[in-house]
């Protein structure tokens, strides 16, 4: 029967099927497709009713099926057991009955059933199961060598295609990388030239919710007084102030994938579906937290996206972080501004240059120790032809002590030209000033009245520090303490007292505000005091207003190393020689 | 060609928004306002044509993530087309297609269209 000729016809046959079939399967990059026409071609050349086709699985050591035709009892991609000893792994088949005998027993004539080696020229890659061939004839040498041949081909094939689509997923992977960056650095760019927060909050949302296909999105910022939603997308509702804030509280990791327990306490979590928490810090403090939710496709987010989002928000963070300081910057930039206005103002109220009284060398100055402050002289002639002397002192510094200064400038100069008592005045301005201001906002203030047809002073003291009077010949010095409560305190109950002195040629009255007696020895903690003032006035008595004035400013600050804590005003009279 | 530009107008009733140039971080508000203004007047059916447009960021693509819901809740959709292969390429490694319907041209998009609303 198996004459020659039809022989070697049937080899030719087979030959060339080998070959036709080895080039579709090389070209081909579906290992669905190869798997498929291996069994079909086998099943349909040598009619082999039921074949299947095994995996090795290097790390269980085990066959997973891939594909099953006509079998029974076979599960596609389930493990099986198929060899006993690792040699069979060499060998090109064997039959069913030296298969593992855990093998399921799903053929009737194991001894005629085989197993054909999937291997490349190196490796071991799986088994070809055929069952008894149609004809019940055994399979026949060159049937096998055909097999064989197919089987070796249709391997390489399929191993071609796993690297060709590992490959393809390595490349679409490198790809998604490169786009990752291409954002961070598209962004690091446009952040740079923005200083609009919101704008940055803005881009940075849109840039998250396109790089990582989500639709929910939001970015709580902390300011020093508040936690504010720069942006957000998405969202069921704005969420309260509260929520805001408690959300903020809870992220405390850099990235949080909220559980169970965080999700019991933030209901809001799980309504809105937010996926992740990306907390982020700048130097150890945390400044804002975003959240986001899962993918549109459902695809887990990644180490690399985690990584992503990272990078992106610390990036759009301190970009934000930056405007609120440029923000600072230039709100200081204003106020440093405002100030300078407000200290010539200020200075703008105080007598310059200093008006000439006949018979009185008069030096006055004030020294501040911020921009603006609360001390206050003035030097003003009344209609009747002589000259009002005032000093005060706010409480506290700065800007609101300039405010009531500048207040009770006006005041002043609004009663000067009114016919009332220096007593009385005093008490219109007291109440005007404890109506007006808060209760903790007082006055201190000295003034007198220098009536030069008598060489008189009639003085008022609303609670200054008394002035001091050093008369000529005398070493001892008078303080000019009468007058009533300081301004601003209470309602006037008691009059102001109006007290006289006369003034004789070379005496001289030291008017001053707490900043002298205050002034401090940071090293021993002790203050300059009055001892100390009198001391100086002393010492300079024979010099000139202006002299004596120098003399105590310089003392005082030597005193305090050059640090004066506090403002300090010096208002001195002189009754002249001539006089 | 760096300038981006939107162009609107409408094709047998639906509303056809026309990218030129490059949509980047810089340029996404513009097509955010674009959405925007269409939502607000009611206007929901809306087809984005791609054909001159040269470059897309991942910011451009997430103006299209933050109004999709929007669009659809109102019983609209967004279709897009006339990608070029550049374009195309940066929707589908983002995973785009399983969300939108990405299609060849305007007159597939109209069909589209009149399919899901028969």
């Amino acid at each position: 029967m198996n004459s020659p000729s039809k022989n070697s016809l049937q080899t030719s046959f087979e030959l060339k099927t080998v070959l036709e079939t080895s080039r579709m399967l090389v070209e081909s990059r579906d290992p669905e497709f190869i798997i498929n026409s291996l069994l079909l071609i086998i099943m349909g050349r040598l009619l082999v009713p039921k074949a299947a086709l095994f995996f090795f699985d290097p790390a269980e050591g085990r066959y997973c099926l891939k594909k099953s035709k006509g079998f029974d009892g076979l599960n596609e991609n389930q493990l099986y057991d198929i060899i006993t000893d690792v040699d069979q792994q060499n060998d090109s088949y064997f039959t069913v009955d030296s298969a593992h005998p855990d093998f399921p027993q799903i053929v009737l004539e194991p001894n005629n059933s085989i197993f054909v080696n999937l291997r490349t020229s190196n490796n071991h890659h799986g088994f070809l199961l055929l069952a008894p061939k149609a004809t019940k004839t055994p399979y026949r040498k060159d049937e096998l060598e055909f097999v064989e041949a197919l089987c070796i081909i249709s391997t390489s094939a399929l191993v071609n295609s796993q690297l060709f689509n590992e490959l393809k997923n390595t490349y679409r992977n490198l790809d998604r990388r490169i786009h990752e960056l291409n954002t961070l650095f598209d962004l690091s760019k446009e952040f740079n030239f923005l200083v609009d927060r919101e704008k940055i909050a803005r881009i940075f949302k849109f840039a998250l919710l396109g790089q990582l296909f989500i639709r929910t999105f939001f970015l709580i910022y902390k300011t020093a007084d508040s936690h504010t939603l720069l942006a957000s997308s998405g969202l069921t509702g704005k969420p309260s102030d509260k929520q805001i804030k408690r959300i903020f509280d809870a992220i405390e990791n850099e990235v949080v994938i909220p559980d169970s327990n965080l999700i019991e306490k933030h209901p809001w979590i799980s309504k809105n579906k937010i996926a992740a928490f990306i907390s982020v810090s700048i130097q150890n403090e945390k400044v804002a937290v975003i959240g986001v939710g899962e993918r549109a496709n459902k695809i887990p987010f990644g180490e690399n996206d985690y990584n992503f989002l990272k990078s992106l928000s610390n990036l759009a963070v301190i970009s934000i972080q930056k405007t609120y300081f440029l923000d600072d910057r230039i709100d200081k930039e204003r106020m440093e501004e405002e100030l300078s206005i407000a200290k010539s103002i200020q200075e703008g109220l105080l007598p310059d240059p200093l008006p000439r009284i006949e018979g009185i060398d008069l030096a006055a100055r004030t020294i501040s120790s911020r921009e603006v402050g609360g001390d206050y002289f003035d030097i003003a002639k009344t209609p009747d032809g002589n000259t009002i002397f005032s000093i005060a002192d706010v409480t506290g510094k700065g800007v609101p002590a300039a405010l009531l200064m500048a207040n009770l400038q006006s005041m002043l100069h609004v009663l000067l030209p009114v016919d009332i008592t220096l007593a009385e005045a005093t008490e219109r301005i007291n109440s005007i000033i404890f109506k007006n201001t808060p209760s903790d906002k007082f006055i201190t203030f000295f003034w007198a009245k220098y009536v030069s047809t008598h060489k008189l002073l009639r003085y008022v003291n609303a609670g200054h520090n008394p002035p001091l009077l050093l008369r000529d010949q005398n070493d001892e010095f008078e303080l000019l303490s009468q007058g009533g409560l300081l301004l601003g305190a209470m309602e006037s109950i008691m009059p102001y007292v109006e007290t006289d002195i006369q003034l004789n040629p070379n005496d001289i009255l030291v008017c001053h505000t707490d900043g002298v007696e205050e002034a401090m020895d940071e090293e021993t903690d002790e203050e300059y005091g009055v001892e100390r003032l009198k001391l100086c006035i002393m010492k300079n008595r024979h010099k000139t207003s202006q002299e004596i004035l120098e003399a105590i400013v310089e003392d005082v600050r030597h005193y305090s190393g050059n640090k004066l804590g506090d403002d300090l005003t010096l208002l001195i009279l002189k009754a002249s020689d001539s006089f | 060609m760096k300038n981006f530009k939107i162009d609107h107008r409408t094709n047998n009733g639906f509303e056809v928004l026309d990218l030129h140039g490059e949509l980047d971080a810089h340029t996404a508000s513009e097509l955010e306002d674009a959405i925007k203004n269409l939502i607000s007047h009611k206007k929901s059916n809306i087809i984005v044509n791609f054909r001159r447009l040269e470059y897309i960021a991942s910011a451009g693509l997430g103006v299209f993530m933050a109004y999709i819901e929007d669009v659809r809740s109102i019983g609209g959709d967004i279709k897009l087309t006339n990608m070029n292969d550049k374009v195309f390429n940066v929707f589908d490694l983002l995973g785009f297609p399983t969300l939108y319907d990405i299609l060849d041209d305007e007159e597939s998009a109209i069909s589209k269209f009149l399919k899901e609303m028969s």
